[in-house]
């Protein structure tokens, strides 16, 4: 066995001098930022003067080129490319130093970090921040839309707000969470003293942050923020006001972002198991992230290149979309629902992980038909490629194709009806103690099954036709997304806070955060598939008088949603330094990140651990996952204490 | 399992049932189906409800027993009974749903396939959108901007667009589809119900898109017949005639303008009361301003409007008679 013992941690001496000028970090970003940005508009200017193209500075190149420009500069700053630019450079190759590693304060928060812990926190607190951020923007159009007419916004802001509250909440929110909860636990599950790349992982998080801003910044464009909806459908999409072009860009760094993390999830869980940890013995959040990976790894790149292509159409005056020209208007939506709707599953998938480990450490029991639920995930990584253009039912796309894709899409239902089965049956006979997380978990079951059930709708054709783009489609998307993604988020950042922290978050307050939301999502969502089918489409600021009653108690419930999220932030801010100290253990789980300490030492494990059995063998006796060597925390005691 | 524990799980899953069967059936979900093509997907939901509401109540029957019977004893700290799995259960689960969203597939695809179905002689209109109106083009080459349609009878609209997506909805009528700038799309209807219902616009189609809407007019077919063998001279919003006042209603300006002497109050655009401030603002003489405000609206921009918010598209879609009567219409009557 390799020993992986370090030399650990210390921290680099800080630069003084000019020194803080040129030694990675934040003061070299402040020259390093402008200096590359304006070096990108000046090209765009130097080019358009030598082809004597007027007027010389247009706000389309311009902000194409500054959104790529800018964000540069940073990351040059930060240093997330000192590494490779001096190994490039053909100069003498540094020895690793490992002193990008860990944390000892909050200012290594806020710089290039190769720790995926740090990392992990790092995206976790930063969806959280742009959770607050989107989700305010929704209660915003809430209380426009708690009365017909208008009252605060008009069309343009409105459109931006609904736009910006749905993109931020899928790529700055739900798809980096997962990344984030990924990132602190797949390295100890399988064993691992890091992620196989840790200065590309550092990297693909500071990639987010940038996504993060451009979005944001693209509201305060001149002429106007995106207003095309996150669907950004061409042909409307290009010709929006200037915003639009910061989606456009926007949505490639945090593509960016994710395929350089789902790489990292692939290779690391490839090739990084400790000794004895097969395939089969892999815990099933491990399984759910190596799906992902690779659903993402092959989906995102078309997201990509839709944004391109219309911006292109934009800027460059291609004719990919515009039918004037020629182009295919479908082509578009084709394109991007290639990508959007694996993203469903990448927004997903990781969560039925999360909950698989939850539900079997809370009952106290296996996993019910564990290879069934690893299989199920593949299942639903391969048919979910085959399903994109259920999107577009009503599209006007060859109407032979609607039936394929409406049998692929509700073979889903049969994997899917898999997984919820078997997590019922791991309940079943068990010793549940329903705390925070699990209460978390049972709460995901029940509104997945819903938005699961009209899911199965919206695939059957005759059935999606009345409904689609009705406010019907807002109700199953939050049922999927919220009910789904986002409890499971919820679930895992409760289950795992205490191996983060080391102290626990109050039970009280996690048990009120949980019924407050429950409660208040299914009252804010659930009338909306009535709205839907009675005739209101989504995507308006102003409707129909006579839906005036249960728009505004779906504003009057969205409000108990903004309070339990305020709940929450509290709760996890207040515990971090207040809460109870526990030990290494609390849940008493078998899975390998349990077995070291809270927070776990910087390089994980003192020595490579053995991995002899499953992961969730509670009541076999005798029965262990894992031996680790003996300077490790307390061994899991199974069968209890 | 015990037989009281059957029984408790078999209770559960009766008053899951009844009360999802309630919520299903108390509440009038769906608007009265006024084509064959609506009673066809009405009756394909119907199909759908009452598998969801059998399985929402087993699963929640089985999730609830859970919640109430296997709660942890405070002090209990022993596991569970060591279940891995069960072979025959995990078929069960597998092939149940197979065979069930087989089922769901088959009855949809036929009701698209009926749904699809014009019959030999069906009624064709062209629906030409643009930002934010609709146009209805019948056989006899006459325009509207509200669609008439006969009772009984197979109408096929073929769709067109001429800016961005937009898309064709009654809810009453269960067909929908969107107007694609460069193809045609299609859809039938069948008309069962006379009686008036409006047209929606459900594709984002930019800053009016909350106001895109029209009516559909369904009449019995006699009706039908002589309102469309008089047509063109009794309905004032044709858009074929020239009159100020109908090319105004026709082309939609009011759905973005508020002018007095129309009746409109759009708020997407400026007031056209004020069309004299304007043009002294602009500099310009009044009629020589309202025209070049419709053909090319970004030369001046009220104050508070951004450019390409008005479309470019009314210097073709506007005949030089109608634009000549649109300009003296609006110069005679803004204050």
């Amino acid at each position: 066995m390799t020993s992986v013992t370090h030399d650990h941690h210390h921290a680099p001496a800080s630069p003084s001098g000019l020194r803080k000028l040129t030694a990675p970090g934040w003061y070299r970003v402040l020259w390093t930022t402008p200096l590359v940005g304006f070096i990108g508009l000046g090209i765009v200017g130097l080019i358009r003067w030598a082809a004597d193209w007027d007027p010389i500075w247009k706000s389309g190149p311009l902000a194409t080129v500054g959104t790529v420009s800018f964000p540069m500069g940073l990351l040059i700053g930060l240093g997330g490319f000192d590494f490779w630019t001096y190994y490039a450079s053909g100069k003498r190759t540094r020895p690793d130093s490992h002193d990008g590693h860990g944390a000892t304060s909050w200012r290594d928060y806020f710089r290039i970090n190769t720790d995926h812990k740090v990392i992990g926190i790092q995206y976790t607190v930063t969806t959280m921040l742009f959770f607050v951020i989107s989700g305010f923007m929704a209660l915003l159009f809430r209380a426009e839309l708690a009365q017909s007419g208008d009252q605060y916004f008009n069309p343009q802001t409105f459109n931006v707000l609904v736009t910006e509250h749905a993109i931020l909440m899928i790529l700055l929110v739900i798809i980096p969470a997962f990344a984030g909860l990924g990132n602190i636990v797949i390295p100890l599950m399988i064993g691992a003293a890091d992620m196989a790349f840790p200065k590309l992982n550092a990297l693909s998080y500071w990639l987010l942050p940038i996504a993060g801003v451009t979005f944001i910044a693209g509201m305060f464009a001149p002429g106007g923020g995106p207003s095309a909806g996150w669907t950004c459908y061409a042909p409307l999409c290009a010709h929006q006001p200037m915003g639009n072009i910061f989606f456009n860009m926007a949505v490639q760094w945090g593509g960016a972002s994710s395929i350089m993390t789902a790489l990292n999830f692939l290779v690391t869980i490839i090739t990084m198991r400790a000794p004895g940890m097969t395939f089969w013995r892999m815990p099933l959040l491990v399984w759910a992230n190596f799906s992902t990976s690779l659903l993402v790894v092959l989906a995102t790149p078309f997201i990509a290149g839709s944004q391109f292509f219309v911006l292109f159409d934009r800027v460059m005056h291609t004719n990919f979309f515009e039918a004037a020209g020629g182009g295919y208007v479908l082509g578009y939506q084709h394109i991007f629902w290639f990508y959007s709707h694996p993203a469903v599953y990448i927004m997903l998938l990781p969560g039925f992980g999360i909950i698989s480990e939850v539900i079997a450490v809370m009952s106290r029991k296996p996993i019910f038909g564990y290879r069934l639920m690893a299989l199920s995930l593949l299942a639903i990584l391969v048919l979910g490629f085959s399903v994109w253009a259920h999107h577009m039912y009503v599209a006007g796309m060859a109407g032979w194709l609607r039936v394929p894709m409406m049998a692929s899409t509700l073979l889903i239902a049969v994997p899917t009806g898999i997984k919820i089965f078997s997590w019922i049956a791991t309940m079943w006979n068990g010793k549940i103690n329903f705390n925070t997380p699990m209460l978390w978990a049972t709460g995901f079951i029940a509104t997945f099954v819903i938005g699961g059930l009209s899911g199965v709708w919206l695939g059957a054709v005759s059935i999606d036709i009345p409904v689609s783009s009705t406010y019907f489609i807002v109700a199953h998307i939050h049922y999927v997304l919220f009910g789904g993604s986002v409890f499971t988020i919820f679930t895992g950042i409760y289950y795992w806070y205490p191996k983060v922290t080391g102290r626990m978050y109050n039970e009280k307050l996690g048990k009120l955060h949980f019924w407050m939301t429950f409660i208040g999502f299914n009252a804010t969502f659930f009338p909306m598939h009535y709205l839907g089918t009675q005739g209101m489409p989504r995507r308006v600021a102003d409707y129909a008088p006579r839906f005036q009653e249960l728009n505004a108690f779906a504003s009057i419930a969205s409000y108990l949603l903004g309070a339990s999220t305020a709940l929450f932030l509290f709760n996890m801010i207040w515990s971090w330094t207040k809460g109870e100290v526990v030990g290494s253990n609390p849940w008493r789980a078998m899975t390998l990140e349990w077995q070291v300490s809270s927070p776990p030492p910087t390089f994980n494990f003192d020595e490579v651990p053995q991995i002899v059995g499953g992961p969730y063998e509670f009541g076999v006796p005798g029965a262990r996952h894992a031996i680790l060597g003996s300077a490790q925390a307390e061994p899991v005691a199974t069968g209890g204490h | 399992m015990t037989r009281g524990s059957i029984f408790k799980l078999f209770a559960y899953a009766v008053v899951a049932g009844a009360i999802t069967t309630a919520v299903a059936v108390f509440i009038p979900w769906l608007p009265t189906a006024a084509t064959r093509q609506a009673d066809r997907m009405w009756f394909s939901i119907w199909f759908a409800e009452i598998i969801a509401i059998v399985v929402f109540a087993v699963v929640a029957a089985a999730l609830i027993y859970c919640v109430v019977e296997f709660r942890v004893k405070p002090g209990d700290t022993s596991d569970g009974p060591p279940t891995h799995g069960h072979t025959m259960l995990e078929i069960i689960w597998t092939a149940i749903p197979t065979v069930i969203v087989i089922a769901i597939t088959i009855v949809a695809a036929i009701v698209i396939h009926d749904n699809g179905k014009a019959g030999t002689n069906p009624l064709v209109i062209k629906v030409v959108t643009q930002q934010f109106t609709y146009q209805f083009e019948y056989p006899n080459g006459k325009t509207f901007n509200i669609l008439r349609l006969p009772k009984d009878r197979n109408v096929k609209l073929d769709l067109s667009s001429k800016d961005v997506i937009h898309s064709f909805w009654v809810p009453a009528f269960g067909q929908k589809t969107d107007a694609v700038p460069g193809i045609t799309t299609s859809i039938v209807i069948t008309p069962t119900r006379t009686g008036y219902y409006p047209i929606i616009c459900t594709q984002l189609c930019g800053l009016g898109h909350a106001l895109m809407r029209s009516e559909a007019i369904v009449l019995e077919s006699t009706e039908y017949d002589s309102w469309y063998a008089s047509a063109g001279e009794a309905p004032a919003a044709a858009a074929g005639g020239t009159d100020g006042k109908s090319v105004y209603t026709a082309a939609g300006c009011g759905a973005c303008h508020v002018f007095t002497a129309g009746g409109s109050a759009g708020t997407i655009g400026s007031s056209l009361d004020n069309l004299s401030v304007d043009a002294a603002k602009a500099g310009e003489e009044l009629n020589d301003f309202i025209r070049s405000s419709i053909t090319d609206p970004d030369t001046f921009l009220a104050p508070g409007y951004a450019k390409g918010v008005m479309p470019s598209t009314y210097k073709s879609s506007i005949s030089g008679a109608q634009l000549d009567s649109l300009v003296q219409y609006l110069a005679e009557n803004t204050k």
